[in-house]
């Protein structure tokens, strides 16, 4: 067993023992896809983690500087696969911001229940395959169960489960059918009381908190210097929140929405009333910290989707017809970050004037959230580096792209 | 000495005395192999269906009918007709080797443990101590495989399980230890007969602390078993698969074989040390008693005699043991029920809680389970020495030891040489030297072991 | 049910599982001998071992026995196995014995044994072959006689004439406490010893 030292990096070992390097991935249970981590290991104790990637890259950007921006659409779905209508939303808003397209309010709040449904999705699954990090199987079905639900949702709204390119440049492929909006409300009124029994699995457990609390801490200043974003940077205690913070063109969505940023202050959380307290081992910055924010996120997205929904009902104008596929393309360049449910998910094109952007980019937030992992695992358990590198809730789709 | 198996086939088969225990021996070992491999298809079935259950999905629901109970034995075709593949860097030898070990230790122990009164494979004064032995070798089979695959992930599986398993084996025998003492004996038939009668006569219910070290035994039975939270030499989501993960087809599945089987094996050592063995909860047979002995006894007496036709050595005292053998059926129901109980307790774990860390694990046996099992050990012992009220002395049905009796079993071997000692004292001069001989087994010659070891005579 | 716990066990079964348990104590002791390979090694001697305290069940002796499946198979063994897993470098895979060593061994081991075949034949009964009647397996009740010995009862001894020496037998108690509790102490140190605690950087280095 190591004892940690003050000086992180030296690792005072009892019996020193040859050193192993293990693969860990790129076919490995928990690794969330095709992650490939090299530990170099000290029996259990791991002293070095280095993360390899590129496994499932596709080459997405550079097929978009073939493509119009709404044929690439179907290509930002499967970068994260789990969120594709965040993707979506991303793409769309810089395009948009690039032809300078003005949305309808009705549009502007179609976005939104879409966005956040679309988190709740994402988070069910990170939760659920945490979970699944630790070793526990239930809760991973648990969350499946809704996330199919909203799954019937989508495909009812745009007649695919997965890969949905719903949003696009200029607002929607088409308006929500009849009836959806019902039909998501009281989903939201089946799901908003299950969240307790996944925090009586999860959240609250005895070994889950012995699993997750302390392990993997994070200081605010670390995750701000390795460009962390999303609920790995506020499970560190950093008030920051693209739906706020963000560009005009993306908080005018929000604008009149009731949400406060999830982020601890003064040891408690916004809207945790409900919810269990934080527990004595956690640190702020701990893997448990990064889960709770993801747990109380899906509950204020829970919130948002009714209060857009009240919205989008009495709102003016009309879905948002989508720009046309041949449109050309001013001269110039746009970037904008939008709040996907793992952080801060960039678009950034480049146009000569064509149909077709000169150039395109993605930046990705799990690609940061993914660099910190050789400083977390640092001396840790191997058993730990699941649980450290799943409570960044990676998606390799999005950073190979 | 009741008559055995063999001395059936002896006597009523005119088997040649060789031949004859050839075939108990079979007898024997096919209905343990029965136990353990029927075993295993049931508890594999079992745990899909209850994990299903806990997940809210259906589980198995086609092969074999609604509930898709022959789901295992489809498995197991797949499983035989898989490939069995030995990677390059392996010991072949070893890697061969590795799950039969396990599977025979996990099948040895069966051996020893009763499934009802007297029924056992073997007989075992000491069936406690050979159980926990021999399931202290099933750990090989991991540690074997882990080195034998030549795989990095298979190497800290078989680590892993060896630091566990020889540390939970000291908490374990703690654990085990009080029953012993509680009983006096080593013999599983024995501690399970003197739990007879109502429930509050069983061990867990003796005292507080007996209560709390049932709990602890579990709890390291099923480290000790590697089950969930616990089962960090397989654990999926850090080594892939562990130990086996190299394995493939009929191998692979020897090892599960082997983990169901200890499953039950520790369940069912449950159930004989502290929840009553093969008696339930209410001894209804003795509530019953006058209606079996008016209606049931005839029906067996006019079986036994059916059946005297056909084996024609069978004597009319052994309708009386007919009649033992039905009530030790139910009793074996009864066992295997309780057995099944612990089984989906373990299951019941496992798909609902989180896997713990190897540190952790050893923080768990060595700063929690080891201390309060000694503290438990002791308190068990005190309130033994200081002869507080226990379970057993609550007004109930049935068999009663009496405020004590329980551990007073006076080992069998002290009788004997109490009694071949009156024998050869009393033969040529018995009158003579001693003028209480005449009185039998209380004469004086017993009296001085007796104060010797300073035991009271109990109701055995 | 019980199967072999009849007084006359048929002198058949059990000359055969003598034999078939000596044979495999036998063969798996050469095969410790003749590997090469130091898990194998260990393998074997689990195998001699597990053999031997068969030889020890058919005799009766079911304690015996089983201590020896618990302290030397699962214990002793299972610690081996595992510090030779921990340690084992290249060249204990192949482990080849020089020559010298072979006649050294070969010169001691062959003293014990023509000890122990001396002391053998120097025991009376072990030179008679015993009738069939004579062939005695109770089941064993050595596991109390032991423990009451433990504590000074000397049960074997229970006919003693002599009121003194009937009252109070010195037990192998303290003794056996004595050595435990030395052996605990020793174990501490050795783990105590073997902390000898080291810097190194998370990189690798020995600093």
């Amino acid at each position: 067993m190591a004892t940690q030292l003050d000086d992180p990096r030296i690792i005072e070992f009892d019996v020193r023992t040859d050193e192993m390097l293990v693969n860990m991935g790129p076919q490995h249970p928990s690794t969330h896809g095709v992650l490939r981590l090299v530990l170099r290991t000290d029996g259990e104790i791991v002293s070095e983690v280095e993360p390899h990637i590129g496994y499932l890259h596709r080459c997405a950007e550079k097929i978009g500087e073939n493509l119009t921006p709404r044929q690439w659409i179907p290509y930002t779905d499967r970068m994260d696969y789990l969120a594709g209508m965040n993707m979506n939303l991303g793409w769309a808003l810089a395009v948009e911001k690039l032809v300078d397209h003005e949305l309808s309010e009705k549009a502007k709040h179609l976005r939104v229940i879409l966005a956040e449904m679309g988190r709740i999705a994402s988070h069910l699954v990170g939760m659920g395959a945490y979970g699944l990090d630790l070793g526990t199987f239930s809760p991973f079905l648990y969350a499946f169960r809704e996330r199919e639900k909203i799954l019937d949702l989508f495909e009812e709204a745009c007649g695919a489960r997965l890969t949905y390119s719903y949003l696009t440049p200029g607002g929607a492929t088409a308006d929500l059918p009849n009836g959806w909006l019902q039909k998501c409300e009281a989903f939201l009124e089946q799901f908003e009381p299950i969240i307790q029994e996944y925090h009586a699995l999860l959240t609250t457990n005895a070994i889950f908190v012995k699993r997750t609390a302390s392990i993997g801490v994070m200081s605010p200043e670390m995750a701000v210097d390795f460009g962390c974003t999303g609920p790995v940077l506020r499970g560190s205690g950093v008030d920051y929140d693209l739906r706020r913070d963000g560009e005009e063109r993306y908080t005018e969505m929000y604008d009149g929405y009731a949400f406060e940023v999830i982020v601890q202050k003064d040891g408690h959380y916004p809207r945790d009333h409900d919810y269990p307290a934080v527990p004595k081992e956690a640190v702020l910055g701990d893997c448990w910290h990064r889960f709770y924010v993801r747990m109380l996120e899906v509950v204020q997205a829970i919130d948002i989707v009714r209060q857009a929904i009240d919205r989008y009902s009495t709102a003016s104008g009309d879905y948002g017809v989508p720009i046309k596929l041949t449109q050309k393309l001013p001269k110039g360049e746009a970037y904008l970050e939008t709040e996907s449910p793992r952080g801060q998910m960039g678009f950034y094109l480049i146009s000569h004037g064509d149909s077709i952007p000169w150039r395109v980019r993605a930046r990705s937030s799990s690609f940061c959230n993914l660099s910190v992992t050789s400083d977390l695992c640092r001396g840790c358990l191997i058993a730990d580096v699941p649980a450290i590198v799943g409570s960044l809730d990676l998606v390799m789709g999005e950073i190979d792209r | 000495m009741s008559p055995t198996v063999a001395d059936f086939f002896h006597n009523s088969f005119r088997l040649p005395e060789s031949l004859a225990y050839l075939t108990a021996a079979v007898i024997h070992c096919v209905l343990i192999i029965l136990v353990v491999a029927v075993g295993a298809l049931l508890f594999i079935w079992l745990e899909r269906k209850v994990s299903g259950r806990i997940q809210d999905r259906l589980g198995p629901t086609r092969v074999g009918g609604a509930f898709g109970w022959l789901q295992t034995l489809a498995d197991g075709i797949k499983l035989i007709a898989k490939e069995d593949i030995t990677p390059k860097d392996a010991d072949w030898l070893l890697f061969k080797l590795a799950p039969y070990i396990g599977f025979a230790a996990s099948y040895c122990a069966y051996i020893a443990l009763p499934f009802a009164d007297g029924w056992a494979a073997r007989h075992m004064n000491t069936a406690v101590f050979f159980i926990l032995a021999v399931l202290g070798i099933e750990v090989f089979s991991p540690i074997l495989a882990g080195y034998a695959s030549g795989s990095k992930w298979s190497l800290f599986g078989a680590i892993r399980e060896a630091a566990q398993v020889v540390s939970y084996e000291v908490p374990l025998g703690m654990c085990v230890v009080v029953p012993v003492f509680l009983c006096g004996t080593m013999n599983l038939v024995t501690i399970g007969n003197m739990q007879a009668g109502l429930f509050t006569n069983w061990l867990v219910f003796n005292d507080p602390f007996t209560f709390v070290i049932a709990v602890v035994y579990f709890t390291c039975a099923t480290a000790s078993v590697n089950r969930a939270p616990f089962d960090l030499a397989e654990a999926e989501s850090e080594l892939v698969a562990g130990f086996h993960t190299e394995y493939s087809g009929l191998r692979w599945s020897f090892f599960f074989m082997a983990e169901y089987g200890s499953m039950f094996l520790v369940s069912g050592l449950a159930a004989i040390l502290f929840f009553g063995g093969w008696h339930g909860p209410i001894p209804i047979g003795e509530i019953l008693g006058d209606f079996l002995a008016y209606v049931v006894t005839p029906l067996v007496g006019i079986v036994a005699w059916l059946l005297s036709f056909v084996f024609k050595n069978v004597h009319t005292a052994d309708h009386v043991a007919v009649a033992g053998h039905i009530a030790n059926s139910l009793g074996c129901l009864n066992f295997l029920l309780k057995g099944l109980i612990g089984v989906t307790v373990m299951m019941w774990v496992r798909w609902t809680l989180p896997r713990l860390r190897i540190d952790q694990v050893m923080t768990t046996c060595l700063k929690y389970c080891v201390p309060i099992a000694a503290i438990c050990f002791l308190g068990a012992l005190g309130w033994r020495v200081a002869d507080w009220t226990t379970g057993a002395d609550i007004p109930l049905v049935g068999i009663h030891y009496g405020k004590g009796g329980r551990g007073m079993v006076r080992e069998s071997w002290v009788e004997q040489t109490q009694s071949a000692k009156v024998a050869e004292n009393d033969v040529p001069d018995a009158p003579i030297t001693d003028p209480n001989a005449s009185d039998g087994p209380t004469g004086s010659v017993e009296q001085s072991p007796d104060e010797l070891l300073t035991m009271k005579g109990g109701d055995q | 049910m019980m199967l072999l716990a009849a007084e006359v066990a048929p002198s058949f079964w059990h000359g055969f599982f003598f034999v078939f348990f000596a044979l495999l104590t036998c063969g798996f002791a050469l095969g410790v001998l003749f590997s090469n390979n130091i898990v194998r090694m260990a393998f074997y001697l689990v195998l001699s071992l597990g053999a031997s305290a068969g030889l020890f069940f058919l005799a009766g002796a079911e304690f015996v026995g089983a201590m020896q499946l618990m302290i030397y198979v699962g214990g002793t063994l299972v610690l081996l196995i595992f510090g030779v897993m921990l340690t084992a470098q290249s060249r204990f895979i192949s482990m080849k014995t020089p020559s010298g060593e072979w006649v050294l061994g070969v010169a001691v081991g062959g003293c014990l044994l023509l000890l122990l075949l001396s002391v053998a034949f120097q025991v009376k009964d072990w030179r008679t072959p015993r009738g069939k009647g004579g062939l005695s397996l109770e089941d064993s009740k050595t596991s109390s006689q032991i423990g009451m010995a433990f504590t000074g009862v000397r049960v074997d001894k229970l006919d003693q004439k002599n009121e003194q020496l009937a009252g109070g037998m010195s037990g192998y108690l303290l003794p056996f406490v004595i050595v435990s509790v030395h052996l605990l102490v020793v174990l501490v140190g050795a783990a105590y010893m073997a902390r000898t605690k080291r810097r190194a950087t998370a990189t690798g280095a020995v600093g």
